[in-house]
C-alpha cells in the first residue's frame, strides 16, 4: 500500500471495492481519509510528486497516538510528543497516567496547563489512534466571548426591569435584587440621606433561589465613612477597609472582613449621586477590571432608574394633591336622600376631567345638588369646575332658590371668564331637594342647557324630566329653565353627562349609546338602591363603548327614602356604634 | 327584624337570601352584625355567608329568576354587608400595601372586595380600587403607592386578553400579582398560560400574598402560539364577524327580522361575546374556554325563551367563515359537537 493508492480509494463511502478498502475492513466511515495501515512504518518517499506522510502529519494540528491490539503506543508524532510527554512509545497508554486518554472525555480535558481534546479512532487489526488537540486558546476566546454575552444580557435585564418608571422604593428594592447574584453575594443600597436618614436596601443571596430583600433607615452620620464618600461621588479605593467598615455596619451577613471582595460605586443622579451601591462576595472570586466596568454600567442604569423614579414621585405628589381638590366630592348625607354616583374622567390615568357633582346641605334640612359639564377636557377643564364647585360652594348660603342661584354662578362665571380672557362656558343641572314628612321629596330645578333628568317611578316607567335652558358662562342673562318634580318613596331622579349619551360603540363602535338605549337600560330598576344604578348606567355605557376612547362620564342619582321608617335600622349599619347595646333591640 | 343568635353562618344563609330578595339592607346587615356579635370570626362572616349568598344572586339571574335590576340591588346590599362586617372588625394594618382590583371592563366587584376585606382582616394594609380600573389608573397608582402585591379579578374568561395586559403592566411596575376569579377557569389553568400565580380563593390569595418569592416564582407565559396571527385577525375582523352573523341569522331566521332596537342590541352583545369569547380561547390557546362559553350562553338564553339552535346557527356561520383559521376552526367545530343539532332548513 502506497501513498498513491490512496488517491484512488473512495474515501468514507466504501461502496467502491479497491484493494486498500478490502485489505482494510476496520476503516470506519468516520476515520480520517488516509488509510491508516500507512503507519506505522510510513512507506519511504519514492519520488517528490507524492507527499511525505511523516511531514505531513508533523504539521497537523491534531497531534497523533497509535497503539497496537495490547494497548502499547507504537507511535507519537511531533505534535503529541510535545502536548502529552508521558506517552513514550513501547510503553503501555495506560502507564502515561493521561486520565483523558484511558476515559475518553468528549468534553475535553486540562493537562499541564493546556485544554486539549482527544478522540480515538479504531484501526485495523485491533490497533488504535489517538487524536489530540490542544484547544486552548479557541476556547478561552469562547470563554471570553460568552462573558461578554452574559454581561450583556444581564444589562438587558436590568434595563428591561428599570426602564419603566417605578415607585422609588421598589426601584431601590429592584436595583439590589438584580445585582445578585451576578454581581454580588449581598448588595447594598444607600440612598442619599434626605433630612439627615438615609434608607437603606439590602439583597442578598440564600441558596439558589431569588434573592432576599431588606431594607432599614440610618442617621446620616452614622454612615460608613465610606458610604458617605460614595455619597460625594468619589468612587472609595481603600478596598479591604471597606470591606470591615460594611462588616462593622453589619450589612454583609454570612460575609466576614477577611474573606470577602468588596466594591463601592456611586449612582449618577442629576447633579449629586442620587445613591450608592455597595457590592460584596466571597474573595475566591476577586473584582476584576470587567466585572468593575460591569457594575459600573450597572450603576448607571441604576442610577437613572431611581433618579426617574424619585422625580417621578415628587411629580406625583404635587398633581396627587392638586388633583384631590379637583376631584368630585361626594354627596354629604342627607336624610330621606339616598344618594349614588359614578365618575369616569376621559383620561384614566390623570382620574380628573371635565364633569362635576356634588351637594351641600341647607340649613332647611334640604340639600342643593348639581351635576355638569364644563367644555373642554383634561387638566384645564378639571381646573374650571374646580372653580365652578367653589362657586356654588359660596353662593349656595347667600341664595337657595335653584333659579336665582343659577342665574348667580353665571354672572360670576362671566367675570371670572373675561377677566382671563377664557371662553369657558358650562351645562348644568342644579337643583334643591327637599324631603317630606311622608318619604318624598320634592325636587326643584333648574336647567343651564344641560340633558334633562330621568326620573324612574315606582310604576317602573322612565320620564324625561322636560327642562331647558341657556349655557352659562356666555351671555349676562341667561334664559333659565325651572321644574318642580315630586319623588314617591322609592323614587329616583337621575342626573348625567353626555359622556353617557354620546358614547360612541355598537358593531361598528361609532354608533351613539343615545337616550333611548338608556332609557331602555333604567326600565324596570325602580327598585335598585341609587348608588347601584348609578354603578349600572356606568356599566351599561362602558359595556357600550367596549375598549374605544370616551368623554368623560358623570352620574348622580338621588332617590327618596322614607327617613322615619329606616332610621332605627340604619343605627345598625353605623358600625362606631357599641354592639353590645343595640344587641337586645335587634334579637328582640 | 328577628335574627336568631347562631354560631353558624349556615344557619344564618337562608334568612339572609331571604334578605336579599326583599332588597332589605338593614335587615341583611343585622343577620351579619348578629353573627358577629354571637362571636364567629368576620373572615367566616364573609366567606360562609356573603359569598355563597351572592354565588346564589348570579345563578338566579342566569336561571333568569331574577332580573338584572334585582341582581343589582341584592349586590349592592351584600356590598353594605362587607363595609358593615368590615367596620366592624376593625382590623389594624400591620403588614405592607396590597392592592386589589377589577380588570378593566370586569363589573364584578363583590368578589375582589371579600378577598380586599380578607386580606385587610389578616392584617394587610388593603386599597380596593373597585370595579373596572383602567390599566392606566392601576399603574399610575402603582407609581405614586409602594404596593408589595396587586390582587385582580376577572370573572369573564373573554376578557382575558385584557386581563394580560393588565398583568403584565403590573409586572413592568415591578409588583408581583396574584389573580383569581372564573375568568381564569375553574382550576385556574388560564392563570398559568398567562404567566400569573393564581389563588381559587380569598385564603389562598392571602398565603401567596404572605410569601412574596413564591409570587415572583411564576414561570413566564406561554403565548408562542400567538405567533400564527389566528387571535389578531379575529380582533381585526370583529365587527365583520358580527355583522355577517346578523345578516345570517336574518336571513335564515325570519323572526329576528322583526326584532325591537332592544332585541337587536341584545343579540348584537351576544355576537360580541361569542366572537370574543373564541378570541380569548385562541389567545390562551385552549378551546375548551370557547366550548364552555357555548354552553353557558345556551343555558342563559334558554332560560330567557331562546332556543339553542339560535346559538348552533352562528357556530355554523362561523365554522363557514373561519375556515382558513385552524384553531378557531377546532374551538368552534367543538363546541358545536356539544350542541343540539342545527336545523337544516333555511327558516
Amino acid at each position: 500500500m502506497t501513498a498513491s493508492d490512496v488517491r484512488d480509494t473512495d474515501p468514507g463511502d466504501g461502496r467502491i471495492s479497491t484493494p486498500s478498502t478490502t485489505r482494510a475492513p476496520a476503516w470506519s466511515s468516520g476515520a480520517p481519509s488516509w488509510p491508516p495501515s500507512a503507519l506505522p512504518p510510513l512507506a519511504p518517499d519514492r519520488d517528490q510528486a507524492t507527499p511525505d506522510w511523516s511531514e505531513v502529519v508533523e504539521h497537523f494540528r491534531e497531534g497523533l497516538v497509535v497503539c497496537d491490539a495490547d494497548g502499547v503506543v507504537r507511535h507519537v508524532s511531533p505534535v503529541a510528543e510535545r502536548l502529552l510527554p508521558e506517552v513514550v512509545p513501547g510503553a503501555p497508554l495506560a502507564a502515561s497516567g493521561v486520565p483523558g486518554l484511558s476515559e475518553g472525555s468528549p468534553g475535553g480535558f486540562t493537562h499541564r496547563g493546556r485544554r486539549l481534546t482527544a478522540r480515538q479512532v479504531p484501526l485495523s487489526a485491533g490497533r488504535c489512534c489517538w487524536y489530540v488537540e490542544d484547544v486552548t486558546e479557541s476556547v478561552s476566546r469562547a470563554d471570553a466571548l460568552l462573558a461578554e454575552r452574559a454581561r450583556s444580557a444581564f444589562l438587558a435585564v436590568v434595563g428591561d426591569k428599570l426602564g419603566n418608571p417605578l415607585h422609588p422604593d421598589r426601584a431601590a428594592a429592584a436595583v439590589v435584587r438584580l445585582a445578585v447574584p451576578t454581581l454580588a453575594e449581598v448588595a447594598v443600597l444607600v440612598l442619599a440621606p434626605r433630612a439627615g436618614r438615609a434608607r437603606w436596601w439590602r439583597a442578598s443571596r440564600v441558596d439558589d433561589e431569588a434573592p432576599m430583600v431588606d431594607s432599614g433607615v440610618l442617621a446620616g452620620p452614622a454612615l460608613p465613612a465610606a458610604i458617605a464618600e460614595g455619597l460625594t461621588g468619589v468612587e472609595p479605593h481603600a478596598l479591604d477597609w471597606l470591606v470591615e467598615q460594611a462588616v462593622d455596619a453589619g450589612w454583609l451577613p454570612g460575609l466576614t472582613g477577611a474573606d470577602s471582595a468588596a466594591r463601592v460605586v456611586p449612582l449618577p443622579g442629576r447633579d449629586a449621586p442620587v445613591g450608592v451601591l455597595l457590592v460584596a462576595r466571597r474573595s475566591s472570586r476577586w473584582y476584576d477590571e470587567d466585572d468593575v466596568g460591569l457594575i459600573r454600567a450597572f450603576a448607571a442604569r441604576a442610577g437613572a432608574a431611581l433618579t426617574t423614579a424619585l422625580l417621578y414621585r415628587d411629580q406625583a405628589e404635587v398633581a396627587d394633591t392638586l388633583q384631590a381638590s379637583l376631584l368630585p366630592v361626594e354627596p354629604a348625607e342627607t336624610a330621606g336622600v339616598q344618594w349614588g354616583t359614578a365618575y369616569r374622567p376621559a383620561q384614566a390615568g390623570l382620574r380628573i376631567g371635565g364633569d362635576f357633582y356634588g351637594s351641600h346641605r341647607l340649613a332647611d334640612g334640604g340639600s342643593v345638588f348639581f351635576l355638569g359639564d364644563v367644555s373642554g377636557k383634561g387638566v384645564e377643564a378639571a381646573v374650571f369646575t374646580g372653580q365652578l364647585r367653589q362657586c356654588l360652594q359660596a353662593l349656595h348660603r347667600v341664595e337657595s332658590h335653584p333659579g336665582r342661584l343659577l342665574r348667580l354662578l353665571n354672572d360670576a362665571l362671566l367675570e371670572t371668564t373675561q377677566a382671563h380672557g377664557q371662553g369657558r362656558f358650562a351645562t348644568i343641572v342644579l337643583g334643591v331637594a327637599r324631603p317630606q314628612r311622608d318619604g318624598g321629596v320634592t325636587l326643584t330645578m333648574a336647567g343651564g342647557g344641560h340633558l334633562p333628568p330621568l326620573v324612574l317611578r315606582t310604576s317602573g316607567e322612565v320620564e324625561s324630566v322636560p327642562l331647558r335652558g341657556m349655557l352659562i358662562g356666555v351671555v349676562p342673562d341667561p334664559r333659565v329653565g325651572e321644574v318642580t318634580v315630586r319623588l314617591e318613596p322609592g323614587e329616583t331622579c337621575l342626573l348625567y353627562s353626555d359622556g353617557v349619551t354620546e358614547a360612541r360603540g355598537g358593531r361598528r363602535g361609532d354608533e351613539l349609546f343615545g337616550a333611548e338605549r338608556l332609557v331602555t337600560a333604567l326600565t324596570g330598576c325602580q327598585r335598585m338602591p341609587a348608588p347601584a344604578l348609578a354603578e349600572r348606567v356606568e356599566q351599561v355605557t362602558c359595556d357600550w363603548l367596549g375598549h374605544g376612547d370616551h368623554d368623560d362620564i358623570a352620574v348622580l342619582a338621588l332617590r327618596a327614602v322614607s327617613p322615619g321608617g329606616r332610621a332605627a335600622r340604619h343605627l345598625h349599619s353605623v358600625p362606631t356604634s357599641t354592639s353590645a347595646d343595640e344587641q337586645p333591640e335587634s334579637h328582640a | 327584624m328577628t335574627a336568631a343568635t347562631t354560631m353558624d353562618p349556615t344557619d344564618a344563609y337562608p334568612g339572609y337570601l331571604a334578605c336579599l330578595a326583599d332588597a332589605d339592607e338593614y335587615a341583611a346587615i343585622d343577620v351579619a352584625l348578629g353573627l358577629l356579635d354571637a362571636g364567629v370570626p368576620p373572615e367566616r362572616v364573609l366567606l360562609d355567608l356573603v359569598a355563597p349568598a351572592q354565588a346564589e344572586v348570579g345563578e338566579r339571574w342566569a336561571r333568569n329568576e331574577w332580573s338584572v335590576a334585582q341582581e343589582h340591588a341584592a349586590t349592592h346590599i351584600s356590598e353594605r354587608v362587607v363595609a358593615a362586617v368590615a367596620a366592624h372588625a376593625n382590623p389594624r394594618p400591620t403588614g405592607g400595601r396590597i392592592v386589589v382590583a377589577c380588570m378593566d371592563g370586569e363589573w364584578h366587584a363583590l368578589p375582589p372586595r371579600l378577598v380586599a376585606e380578607v386580606l385587610r382582616l389578616r392584617g394587610w394594609q388593603v386599597t380596593f380600587l373597585g370595579a373596572s380600573v383602567p390599566a392606566a389608573h392601576l399603574v399610575s397608582y402603582l407609581h405614586r403607592h409602594d404596593a408589595q402585591a396587586v390582587a385582580l379579578a376577572c370573572a369573564l374568561p373573554m376578557r382575558l386578553p385584557h386581563a394580560h395586559r393588565m398583568i403584565e403592566a403590573c409586572r413592568r411596575s415591578d409588583v408581583p400579582v396574584v389573580v383569581g376569579g372564573r375568568g381564569f377557569g375553574a382550576d385556574g389553568r388560564w392563570a398559568a398560560r398567562l404567566g400569573a400565580a393564581w389563588a381559587p380563593n380569598a385564603p389562598a390569595a392571602a398565603e401567596l400574598i404572605a410569601d412574596e418569592r413564591a409570587l415572583r416564582r411564576v414561570p413566564a407565559a406561554q403565548l408562542g402560539h400567538l405567533a400564527d396571527d389566528e387571535y389578531a385577525s379575529l380582533v381585526r375582523r370583529r365587527g365583520e364577524l358580527i355583522d355577517s352573523a346578523l345578516t345570517d341569522l336574518r336571513e335564515r331566521v325570519p323572526a329576528t327580522r322583526e326584532y325591537t332596537a332592544a332585541q337587536l342590541d341584545s343579540t348584537v352583545s351576544d355576537l360580541g361575546h361569542i366572537v370574543d369569547s373564541l378570541a380569548a380561547s385562541l389567545y390562551v390557546d385552549d378551546a375548551s374556554l370557547f366550548t364552555e362559553f357555548v354552553g353557558w350562553l345556551v343555558e342563559i338564553l334558554t332560560s330567557r325563551g331562546v332556543p339553542a339552535s339560535a346559538v348552533a346557527l352562528t357556530l355554523e356561520h362561523y365554522a363557514a367563515v373561519l375556515r382558513d383559521f385552524p384553531r378557531a376552526s377546532d374551538a368552534v367545530a367543538r363546541s358545536r359537537a356539544g350542541l343540539p343539532a342545527t336545523p337544516r332548513s333555511g327558516g
